[in-house]
């Protein structure tokens, strides 16, 4: 970590209201992690760059960003941590467990092009069992299966037609994990006259971000930008499907990673569903929804919230007749990324999740709709209720 | 986006204007810059808590408001004032509930030991009140620091206890870990077992009021039923578990009403054109966000909220530049005395609004066709001396709202 990004010493404008305290889903659950209030600014105002990081518990701020959306002073709370845990980590080391969880990226198309023996792995109880004892990575985790082909092999066979492009950054998740939110996403766009396009890709690097390494992260990121610029400057706006890659390229590529070419990048990318929300806004909406006699829970992700654009999934649901939606009255799922998959922060992942599993049960419903991956892992773990992004949905509510 | 209505202001001001706008089909934005002082210091509701216990308010707060004409209840009027706190309780059916004793104020003991004046009391509240004459063990926990049974205690002449908790592995405890504690039937098993070891028969259990965010009349019924005794709430420093649940219950039901709601983003700009504000714009790195706006109403409260600035020798109003009434000169500030019985005149500080609550230039002319100011914000009233937060809140927020939608 360079020591020219350190921030301004925006501690001292925290007036220890403790909103912050009253939002954390890490130390309501939990005692070891002091919350965001000591975490943050309180520790903040004795952190000098170069003295040793005395934040033992800095790792388990989850980075949902909930304590900066209630602060009123306006206190970076989350960067604040991430940039103390980065500190923290450069000194201590990180495991190799944290490479694995970051990198998976770079294994992505293997396990799509072997996904029949990666997966019997990965759900033997054995392979789990040994990744625990050697890496830390823990057993109750369920982990995501491959598919094949992949959704960037699925889209060249499919020829996109439409009056105007658009261009899709669909992240590692829906490339090889959950093909059908990719297709979903492409089959709407095109029934709203869009052609889609996919600038190249990889991973939007939230992964590495979120454990602290910035050089990971800017390296990965410098990646994406030009694509993505491109497609930008010849007149597309770009979507994103998952709201922790955009909110990573939308809002941490410029302002914590400085890349170049990301603030331009940024005016022109939009959330999936507040791309709709706008068409419809506009009167361009085309799709007209047939009508869908489900009760479904929507759970809106914490990068959601931060992307501050307010709930257009639910604004479009609303507009699928016969659709009943709740809206989950919950706080972060607990996943965290990578977090809930570390052995040392499992309990925590869980118990955070618990309260997001007990608001469901009060809602019955058939299926949970959410925009982040992570979530419906989580909640998929946690409850065993059916998952789907959005769009899938509205993909099999449009009328053909 | 294009909204009928703009709310700037998350407090219970911005929510109670949110409301009433959603409530007549308007489609509404809220936006706001952070959680409002409502998770940090309410707890009740206080009307006007300087007016005598002994009578209905309904009798003596229109006499107040005659003596009073510049206050912003002045300005609401008597009978706006009780439908728009009728119009905040119909998003509080029973259970758990707000309700005044015989119509007046009543003394609440809070966890320093004092006993305050306030008008609408949560149900989890109303056994404390007149504690001094009744036997009662208050319950504290070990590692919880906002509150002190033992201070409590000696102060209302009754006995305290503190539960040394296994859960809490011997480390500081929050509320918000507290109250989601108290929502686990398992650890409520435990809690009667500890407080069993030191109950002596009291009829009456206190604890901070952290009995559980989604349903505290529930942790309550269980706890009275586990122990046997009656159990009241005793109102503590921040954060406010019972202003939380306030703030929640209203983004529940705004959003499922419709209503945008853009917590965590601040306003940078406001776009004006003549008399005209058109819309909002929000700064979020690298964006600027533009929405706009048939009318917008500002509710961004006082100092805290960000909604009034101070620097050493002036008082303004960040967002439009709105003209602030305030003493002459630093000097005029303060009075001598920390407590002085007639408040600070700094409190007193704010922005002037005509009888439909639109600003008004220091000529007492409207400074905007479409903007109306609502909340603490506003002039005249020292919410903290007369105990009148959450009524001018509440009364002005709603007015405001209607004003605005032209009714």
């Amino acid at each position: 970590m360079e020591k020219e990004l350190w921030p301004r010493n925006e501690a001292d404008l925290c007036i220890r209201c403790a909103a912050c305290m009253a939002i954390c889903p890490v130390s309501r659950v939990t005692p070891l992690f002091p919350g965001p209030k000591q975490a943050g600014p309180g520790a903040q105002r004795f952190r000098r760059p170069d003295e040793p990081s005395m934040d033992p518990w800095i790792d388990l701020c989850i980075g949902c960003q909930l304590c900066d959306m209630v602060c009123a002073a306006g206190v970076p709370i989350s960067e604040l941590n991430l940039i103390a845990k980065a500190k923290y980590l450069d000194e201590k080391g990180r495991p190799l467990r944290d490479w694995l969880l970051t990198h998976t990226h770079l294994f992505g198309s293997l396990g799509s092009m072997f996904s029949p023996i990666v997966n019997f792995f990965l759900k033997n109880r054995a392979f789990r069992w040994l990744l625990d004892v050697t890496f830390q990575i823990d057993r109750r985790r369920v982990l995501p299966a491959y598919e094949s082909p992949t959704f960037r092999q699925w889209f060249r066979q499919h020829r996109s037609q439409g009056e105007k492009k658009v261009a899709y950054f669909y992240g590692c998740f829906t490339n090889t994990n959950e093909v059908d939110v990719g297709k979903a996403t492409v089959e709407v766009l095109e029934a709203n006259g869009f052609e889609v396009v996919l600038p190249r890709q990889q991973c939007c690097g939230i992964p590495m971000l979120g454990n602290g390494n910035f050089r990971g992260a800017h390296k990965i990121g410098a990646k994406n930008v030009p694509p993505l610029l491109e497609a930008v400057r010849s007149g597309m706006e770009v979507v994103f499907s998952s709201t922790s890659c955009g909110h990573m390229i939308r809002h941490e590529y410029d302002h914590l990673l400085h890349l170049e070419g990301a603030k331009e990048v940024s005016s022109h990318l939009f959330d999936l569903m507040e791309f709709l929300r706008n068409l419809h806004e506009s009167g361009h909406l085309r799709s007209p929804f047939q009508k869908t006699p489900l009760k479904v829970a929507y759970f809106a992700p914490c990068h959601l919230k931060s992307l501050g654009i307010g709930f257009p999934t639910l604004h479009i649901l609303r507009l699928v007749p016969g659709l009943s939606v709740e809206n989950v009255e919950a706080h972060c799922c607990g996943l965290g990324g990578t977090f809930g998959f570390k052995k040392e922060k499992y309990d925590i992942s869980e118990e955070i999740g618990r309260d997001l599993a007990r608001a469901l049960s009060a809602i019955e419903p058939d299926t949970v709709l959410s925009e982040c991956e992570g979530c419906r892992m989580q909640i998929r773990h946690l409850t065993g209720l059916r998952t789907l992004h959005p769009i899938q949905l509205l993909r099999d509510a449009l009328s053909r | 986006m294009h909204f009928d209505l703009i709310v700037i202001g998350m407090g219970l001001t911005g929510l109670m204007a949110a409301k009433t706008a959603a409530e007549r089909k308007k489609k509404v934005l809220l936006i706001g810059k952070g959680f409002g002082t409502l998770t940090l210091f309410s707890n009740t509701i206080d009307l006007m808590g300087i007016l005598p216990e002994e009578v209905p308010v309904k009798e003596s707060l229109p006499l107040w408001i005659e003596e009073h004409p510049d206050h912003p209840y002045g300005k609401v009027g008597m009978e706006k004032i009780e439908e728009a706190l009728s119009s905040f309780l119909s998003f509080f059916p029973p259970p758990y509930t707000f309700q005044s004793r015989n119509g007046a104020n009543s003394l609440v003991p809070t966890g320093a030991g004092t006993l305050r004046p306030t008008y609408l009391i949560p149900s989890t509240m109303m056994k404390g009140i007149g504690l001094r004459e009744k036997k009662a063990l208050i319950v504290g926990f070990k590692g919880y620091k906002d509150f002190y049974p033992h201070r409590f205690s000696d102060l209302f002449r009754c006995r305290a206890m503190t539960v040394d908790l296994e859960e809490a592995h011997g480390a500081e405890v929050s509320a918000t870990t507290l109250a989601r504690w108290m929502e686990e039937p398992s650890f409520r098993q435990r809690l009667t077992e500890g407080i069993k070891k030191e109950w002596k028969g009291e009829p009456l259990l206190g604890f901070p009021a952290l009995l559980g965010l989604r349903d505290p009349m529930v942790v309550r019924r269980d706890l009275e039923k586990r122990t046997g005794a009656s159990i009241f709430e005793i109102p503590v420093l921040p954060p406010s578990m019972p202003g939380m649940r306030i703030f929640n219950t209203f983004r529940e039901k705004l959003i499922r009403m419709g209503v945008t709601f853009l917590l965590g983003q601040s306003v940078s700009r406001l776009l004006l054109r003549g008399d005209r504000c058109e819309g909002v714009e929000v700064a979020h790195a690298p964006l600027v966000n533009t929405y706009t706006g048939e009318r917008i109403l500002l509710a961004t409260g006082r100092f805290i909220g960000g909604g009034l600035r101070a620097d050493s020798s002036r008082i303004e109003e960040p967002l439009l530049g709105l003209p602030v009434t305030q003493p002459p000169s630093r000097e005029g500030w303060f009075e001598e005395a920390f407590f002085a019985s007639s408040g600070h005149p700094v409190h007193r500080a704010g922005v002037v609004v005509d009888s439909m609550f639109r600003p008004l230039n220091e000529g007492g002319k409207p400074i905007f066709e479409n903007v109306w100011v609502a909340g603490t914000i506003l002039a005249h009233h020292d919410s903290l001396y007369e105990k009148s937060k959450e009524g001018i809140e509440i009364a002005t927020g709603y007015t405001a709202a209607l004003k605005a939608l032209g009714g």
